[in-house]
C-alpha cells in the first residue's frame, strides 16, 4: 500500500477542534483524503464523525484548526462555499422533494437556462450524460416519490455531482437499504472512483468498511484512535477501537424450545394506512410462549401500521388478533396494556417517551392509573421515583437523578427507559421494533441480551426491525413481510441475507 | 427531642404564617410581607433540616432561573418605556414614582381587583396551555360565568355562604357547558379551538346586552338601561374590611379565592392522575395514546376545566365587585388573561404574581396618568414589550450563546498569546 502515500493529498483537517455547549464534539482531529481514495470515518453515535463532516460541508464553524484543499486553506461559511469548491454531500436523510421529477430534483438551485426560464431539455440531456457517465441508471422523468430508496439515494449522488462535486461525503448509505442495494451502491462507488471522484464513508458498520474502502479512521468520543489500511486489519480490531473494549459481535443464544400453544395469533389481518390505503393485507402470523418471530422487510412494507394495529392505535379493518386465545381485535390500547401486552415502539422519541417529563413519569406511563402508582386521584410520587430507581439500576439507565427529564438522556439510555417500562410489567407478549434503530454497538448488545432474556423466560416476542443483522441474531424464525403480506417463512440457520433480501423486495420462486 | 415527629407542626406553623400574610397583605396591610417573609425563610430552614442542604440550594436555583427570564424583561420593557416617554416630552422619573407608587402602595387595593378576574382567567388559559390547546375563548366564558352569577345571584336565596357556593359552582359549570361544543368538535372533527372558541366567544359576549335587558336593564321600568338590578346583600363576596377595618370598602376576597383555585390547579396537574394524563397528551401525543392514554378525554376534560375557570373570573366580578352586570363589552379579562399566562409560562403559581403584576400596572398608569398627566398607553407599551421579552425566549438563548462563545474565543486567543 505504498502507493497511499504518493497519491495526492485533495482535502486535509489539521487538528480540528469542535466544543458544543458542556460536549467536546471533536478534539484535534486531522485527517487526510487522497486523490482517488474512498475513506471511511468510523465511530459509534456520538463519537463526532458527523460533526467533523459537517464541519467541512459548512455547517458548523470549527471552534479551531482548519481545513485545506488541494493544500490550501478554505474556509466555509455555509454549504455553499463547501459546494462550489468541489465538495458533495448525501446526507442520511435524503434532501429531496418527492413530487418533483429525477431531473427536476438534480437541477434544484443550479437550474441552467437564460433569466428566470429554465431549460429543460439541456438540463436532462446533462442528466442522462451524468448517470451514463458513472453508470448510475436512473429514469430521468420519473418522479421522485414512486423511486425506491436505494434508486433515490443515486439521485441524491447525482445531484452532488451535476454540482461538480470532486469529493463526495456519505452519511451512513447504507442504514435504509436492502442487501442488493447495498452491494448496487458499491459498484456505483467503484465507479465513482474510476471516474475521478474522492469519497468518504461515514459508517458505523465494520462489513461496510472492510467491503469497500481503502483506509479507515476511527474516532471515539471525539478522539481520534486510530488510523488503519483496511485490507491490513480485522472487524474484530475495528470494533475493538471503535469500542473501546472488547465487544462480543453477535450475542449468545441459548437452545430454547417454544412452547405448543401460541401466545398470540394474527388472521387474515387487513389494515388502512391514513390515505386509506391498505397497507397490511391479508397478514397471518403466531407467536408461542419463549420464541421470537423476526419480521424483515424493506421500510414502508407495513411494518408500522401493523405494530399499530395490534397495539390498537390504528382501526382493524379485516380479520382477527388474539392473545392467550382470546379475540382482542375490538379492545382498546389500555386494555391491550393491561393485558400483559408490551411494546417498544420504533420512533422512540415519538411513540415511546413524553421527553419533557421526568424518567419516573415515563416509567409509570400507562401504569399510572393503577396502585402503587396511585391512590384514588393522587399519584404516589414517593413510589414512582423509588421504583424507577430501582428500574435505573436493574437496566443499566445513566443519570444522576430519575427526576430529570427523559430528554435529557442519550438515544440509548432513552431506549433502556422504554426497556425498563415494558419489560417489568411481566409481559406475555411483547412487540418490539427497530428496538436498537441509531444506537451505538454497546448499547445495542445490551439491548439484544436484554430481549434473548426475555425469550428465555418463556415471552412470546415479536420483533419488527429494518436491520437484517439483527433479524438473524435474534429471531427464531423469520417472516418476510412484502406489501403488507408475509410472503415467506426461514429459519435462520437455514437461510442467508441474500435469500431474505431477495424476498423482501418483491422476488418470487 | 425527636424533631422528626414535629414535621407536622413545623409546616402547619409555616402554613399559617403564610395565609395571614397573604391575607393581610392583599388586603392592604404591608405589614402582611413580614409574615410572608417569615414564612418562606422557615420553609427554607423547614427543607434545608428535613432535606438537606443540596435540596434547599437546588430549591433556590430553580426559583431564581425561574425568575432570570421575567426579570430581565421587565427591567428591560421600564428602559424603552423611558426612553419612550424622553422622545414624546414626559419626566420618565416622576412619571415612574407615580407608577409604581400608585401600583403597589397607593392604590394597592385598586391592583388587588384587577388582578382577581386576571387570575381566572390566566389559569384558564395556562391549563389549556398544559393540554397542548390554545383557550383563545376564555373571555366568551367569562361573560356566561357573569351572567350566570346575576341570574343565579338574583333570584337564589339560601343561608350566604351556602348561595355563594351554589353560585359559583353552578355559575362555573355553566361557563364550563359553554367550551362541551367545541371540545366534542376537536375531539371528534379536529376543528381547531382556536377557531370554535373565538367564535363561541363572541357569541356570548353579544348575549351579555340581551341578557341585562331581560333583567332589570330594561330601559321602560329601569333608571339605567345598560345594567342589571342589584344582587341581595347577602350573596355579595366578604370584603376584607370586615374583618380589616382599614381595607377599602371595596375590596372583596376573591383574590383569596384566586390563589386557592390556584393552588388547585397546580396540586390537579402535578400531583394527580388526571393532570398527568393532561401533560402527557400536551407534551406528546402519540407516546401518551401509545401507553393507553385517550387523548380526546384529555382534551375534553382540560377545555371543560379551562371553561369553568373562566366562569369563575366572571363570578367574582359579579359577586365581589360589581354586584350587578354591566353592559361592558371591553373589560377583557379573557383577552388579557392570554398574556398573564404566557407571561407565567403557564405555571398556575406564576399565574398568581403575573396576574397581580398585570393588574398592578393597570392601576398604577391610571394614578400615573392623573397625578404627572403622562399618556396612559406607556403601560400597555410597557406590558407589550414584557410580553414580547418574556415570550420570545430563545433570544436569550442566542444573547447566552453568543456571549459564552465571545468568552470562549477571548480565553483562547489569551492562551495562544502566552
Amino acid at each position: 500500500m505504498s502507493k497511499q502515500s504518493e497519491r495526492r493529498v485533495i482535502l486535509e483537517t489539521r487538528d480540528i477542534v469542535k466544543q458544543f455547549p458542556r460536549v467536546l464534539a471533536n478534539n484535534r482531529i486531522s485527517i487526510k483524503l487522497h486523490e482517488n481514495e474512498i475513506l471511511s470515518l468510523l465511530g459509534e453515535n456520538g463519537a463526532g464523525k458527523s460533526t467533523l463532516m459537517n464541519i467541512l460541508y459548512g455547517l458548523y464553524t470549527p471552534t479551531s484548526g482548519s481545513i485545506h484543499l488541494n493544500g490550501e486553506e478554505v474556509q466555509f461559511h455555509s454549504p455553499k462555499d463547501a459546494i462550489e469548491k468541489g465538495l458533495g454531500m448525501v446526507h442520511q436523510h435524503f434532501m429531496l422533494v418527492d413530487p418533483l421529477t429525477v431531473t427536476e430534483n438534480i437541477i434544484l438551485g443550479a437550474e441552467p437556462g437564460k433569466g428566470g426560464t429554465i431549460d429543460y431539455k439541456q438540463a436532462r440531456k446533462e442528466v442522462v450524460e451524468l448517470s451514463e457517465k458513472y453508470g448510475l441508471h436512473v429514469n430521468p422523468d420519473a418522479p421522485v416519490e414512486t423511486l425506491s430508496v436505494g434508486i433515490q439515494q443515486r439521485v441524491e449522488i447525482l445531484k452532488a455531482l451535476y454540482r461538480q462535486a470532486k469529493i463526495l461525503i456519505l452519511d451512513e448509505p447504507t442504514a435504509v437499504l436492502t442487501p442488493q442495494e447495498v452491494d448496487e451502491l458499491f459498484q456505483v462507488i467503484s465507479e465513482l472512483r474510476k471516474g475521478g471522484v474522492s469519497i468518504i464513508i461515514i459508517t458505523h458498520k465494520l462489513e461496510e468498511v472492510k467491503a469497500i474502502s481503502d483506509r479507515v479512521y476511527i474516532l471515539r468520543g471525539g478522539e481520534m484512535v486510530g488510523e488503519r489500511i483496511t485490507a491490513d486489519t480485522t472487524t474484530a480490531q475495528l470494533a475493538n477501537l471503535m469500542v473501546g473494549r472488547d465487544v462480543v459481535l453477535t450475542v449468545e443464544k441459548k437452545e430454547k424450545k417454544a412452547g405448543d400453544s401460541p401466545v398470540f395469533q394474527i388472521e387474515d389481518l387487513r389494515v388502512l394506512n391514513i390515505k386509506k390505503f391498505p397497507a397490511v393485507d391479508g397478514l397471518s402470523l403466531e407467536v408461542k410462549p419463549g420464541e421470537i418471530v423476526g419480521i424483515a422487510g424493506v421500510d414502508g412494507n407495513g411494518q408500522s401500521e401493523l405494530a399499530e394495529a395490534i397495539m390498537g392505535l390504528l382501526p382493524v379493518e379485516n380479520g382477527k388478533i388474539s392473545h392467550l386465545g382470546e379475540d382482542i381485535t375490538q379492545l382498546t390500547t389500555k386494555q391491550r396494556i393491561s393485558r400483559s401486552i408490551s411494546y417498544v415502539p420504533s420512533d422512540r422519541q415519538r411513540f415511546g417517551l413524553v421527553l419533557p417529563m421526568t424518567i419516573g413519569e415515563n416509567i409509570m406511563m400507562g401504569y399510572h392509573d393503577r396502585p402503587p402508582n396511585s391512590k384514588g386521584l393522587r399519584l404516589n410520587y414517593s413510589y414512582i421515583n423509588s421504583h424507577a430507581e430501582e428500574l435505573s439500576k436493574s437496566f443499566d439507565i445513566r443519570t444522576p437523578d430519575v427526576q430529570n427529564p427523559a430528554g435529557k438522556l442519550s438515544g440509548g439510555n432513552q431506549q433502556k427507559v422504554i426497556l425498563a417500562r415494558e419489560f417489568s410489567r411481566d409481559p406475555t407478549f411483547l412487540l418490539v421494533s427497530q428496538p436498537t434503530r441509531g444506537l451505538d454497538v454497546g448499547a445495542i448488545e445490551y439491548i439484544h441480551s436484554q430481549i434473548l432474556a426475555m425469550r428465555d423466560n418463556n415471552v412470546g416476542i415479536l420483533l419488527i426491525s429494518l436491520e437484517l443483522e439483527e433479524i438473524f441474531s435474534l429471531s427464531d424464525r423469520i417472516l418476510v413481510l412484502y406489501e403488507g403480506k408475509i410472503v415467506k417463512e426461514f429459519k435462520p440457520e437455514e437461510t442467508t441475507d441474500k435469500q431474505v433480501g431477495f424476498y423482501m423486495t418483491g422476488g418470487k420462486e | 427531642m425527636d424533631l422528626k415527629k414535629l414535621k407536622p407542626v413545623f409546616l402547619a406553623v409555616i402554613i399559617v404564617f403564610a395565609v395571614v400574610g397573604v391575607t393581610l397583605y392583599m388586603g392592604t396591610y404591608f405589614s402582611g410581607l413580614l409574615f410572608i417573609l417569615l414564612a418562606l425563610v422557615l420553609y427554607a430552614a423547614f427543607r434545608y433540616y428535613y432535606d438537606g442542604k443540596e435540596v434547599l440550594i437546588s430549591l433556590l436555583k430553580k426559583g431564581l432561573q425561574g425568575l432570570m427570564v421575567p426579570v430581565i424583561g421587565i427591567v428591560i420593557a421600564i428602559i424603552i418605556g423611558a426612553v419612550v416617554m424622553l422622545i414624546s416630552n414626559y419626566d420618565p422619573v416622576a412619571a415612574y414614582k407615580a407608577l409604581f407608587y400608585g401600583a403597589f402602595v397607593r392604590n394597592w387595593h385598586i391592583s388587588v381587583l384587577n388582578a382577581a378576574p386576571l387570575m381566572f382567567t390566566g389559569l384558564s388559559v395556562a391549563l389549556a396551555f398544559h393540554a397542548g390547546l390554545f383557550n383563545i375563548g376564555a373571555e366568551g366564558q367569562y361573560y356566561i360565568g357573569a351572567m350566570a352569577a346575576t341570574y343565579l345571584g338574583l333570584y337564589v336565596k339560601l343561608p350566604p355562604f351556602l348561595s355563594l357556593a351554589l353560585i359559583f359552582i353552578l355559575a362555573g359549570l355553566l361557563a364550563s357547558a359553554w367550551n362541551i361544543i367545541p371540545a366534542v368538535l376537536k375531539v371528534r372533527t379536529g376543528a381547531h379551538e382556536v377557531i370554535t372558541t373565538m367564535m363561541f366567544a363572541h357569541i356570548a359576549r353579544y348575549l351579555s346586552p340581551i341578557f341585562i335587558r331581560a333583567n332589570g336593564g330594561d330601559p321602560a321600568t329601569s333608571t339605567h338601561a345598560y345594567v342589571t338590578t342589584e344582587l341581595p346583600e347577602s350573596n355579595w363576596l366578604p370584603r376584607f374590611n370586615a374583618f380589616l377595618p382599614d381595607a377599602n370598602y371595596r375590596l372583596h376576597v376573591g383574590i383569596l379565592i384566586g390563589i386557592v383555585v390556584a393552588l388547585l390547579v397546580y396540586y390537579l396537574l402535578y400531583y394527580t392522575k388526571v393532570g398527568f394524563e393532561i401533560r402527557a397528551v400536551g407534551e406528546n401525543k402519540d407516546a401518551a395514546r401509545a401507553q393507553g392514554i385517550s387523548i380526546g378525554r384529555s382534551i375534553l376534560i382540560a377545555l371543560l376545566i379551562a371553561g369553568f375557570l373562566a366562569g369563575l373570573a366572571g363570578v367574582n366580578q359579579v359577586v365581589g365587585l360589581d354586584h350587578k352586570l354591566y353592559q361592558n363589552l371591553d373589560a377583557n379579562y379573557g383577552w388579557n388573561g392570554i398574556s398573564v399566562a404566557l407571561l407565567a409560562g403557564s405555571h398556575p403559581i406564576g399565574v398568581i404574581f403575573t396576574a397581580l403584576l398585570w393588574g398592578a400596572l393597570d392601576a398604577g398608569g391610571q394614578y400615573m396618568a392623573r397625578v404627572t398627566q403622562t399618556s396612559n398607553s406607556i403601560v400597555e407599551i410597557i406590558k407589550g414589550i414584557i410580553l414580547f421579552l418574556v415570550v420570545a425566549k430563545y433570544i436569550y438563548a442566542y444573547v447566552g450563546n453568543r456571549i459564552r462563545r465571545a468568552r470562549k474565543k477571548r480565553r483562547a486567543e489569551a492562551k495562544e498569546a502566552v
